[in-house]
């Protein structure tokens, strides 16, 4: 599935309901789906945010594509070079006081895949997220 | 998005409906900063919410320090298991009030 989608945090609703709809399609079964709209909307979110800084137009890609037991999710833009990997993570451990806002998206997209994987190339940034489609437990 | 509220024995009750993601936290977070504003008992009833990113999240930290700050009780309810575990993921759940029900988070608010 390829999806196309602007630099308008109104996509998001449109994007999640896409991926739902590859999942069940795809006979995921929702508990795997919900994760699977999570990587993707922090993922998009964060590209919609960060990439464009020129405030102008733009649009990006999201490829989903299941390989037996995996899901690959691809998205690339050509925004500015930013990997968001390279982000600290937040601190899960500290108060109610302490806890900074901020950070997680990130971070569930890290926790829910089984690798993510950033590389600058051609102009554009891409990142490959793995998901592990198998029931764990 | 919809929110719903009512009074039960003097703690406000904040049932928000359907998602909470990027774009509905900022209508999420007017909302219920309006609500909170003459409260000082809060508790948020996740019932009727079936999806939660990192951007709901956020506006629950934000409520939960803004109450904090005003020595008010703030609590979470009836969580469906996959928006519990993202509370858990977060940490979240170490540095706020999560109870199954309306009626244990109440209980929790009269003990402290």
């Amino acid at each position: 599935m390829l999806l196309k989608v602007k630099n308008d945090i109104k996509e998001i609703d449109r994007v999640c309901t896409e991926v739902k709809n590859f999942c069940c399609s795809n006979n995921i079964e929702n508990d795997k789906c919900f994760d699977i709209v999570i990587i993707v909307d922090e993922l998009a979110t964060n590209i919609i945010k960060y990439a464009f800084v020129d405030g102008g137009d733009h649009t990006f890609d999201i490829v989903i594509d299941k390989k037996g037991e995996k899901l690959h999710i691809q998205l690339s833009d050509d925004g500015i070079p930013f990997d968001p990997l390279k982000r600290s993570g937040p601190d899960i451990d500290s108060s109610l006081d302490e806890r900074a806002i901020g950070g997680l998206g990130i971070f569930f997209a890290k926790q829910l895949s089984e690798q993510i994987t950033y590389e600058r190339t051609e102009n554009k940034n891409q990142l490959d997220v793995f998901v592990n489609l198998k029931k764990e437990k | 998005m919809e929110i719903n509220t009512k009074q039960d024995s003097g703690i406000t009750v904040i049932s928000p409906v359907g998602r909470i993601d990027t774009s509905t936290a900022k209508n999420f977070e007017e909302g219920v900063l309006k609500i909170i504003s003459n409260s000082s008992s809060v508790i948020i009833s996740f019932a009727s919410i079936d999806y939660i990113s990192s951007a709901g999240l956020r506006v629950i930290l934000m409520t939960g320090k803004k109450i904090a700050s005003n020595k008010g009780h703030f609590a979470l309810t009836d969580m469906p298991a996959k928006i519990h575990e993202v509370f858990k993921m977060s940490g979240f759940d170490k540095i706020l009030k999560i109870y199954p029900t309306f009626a244990e988070a109440k209980a929790s608010f009269e003990t402290n």
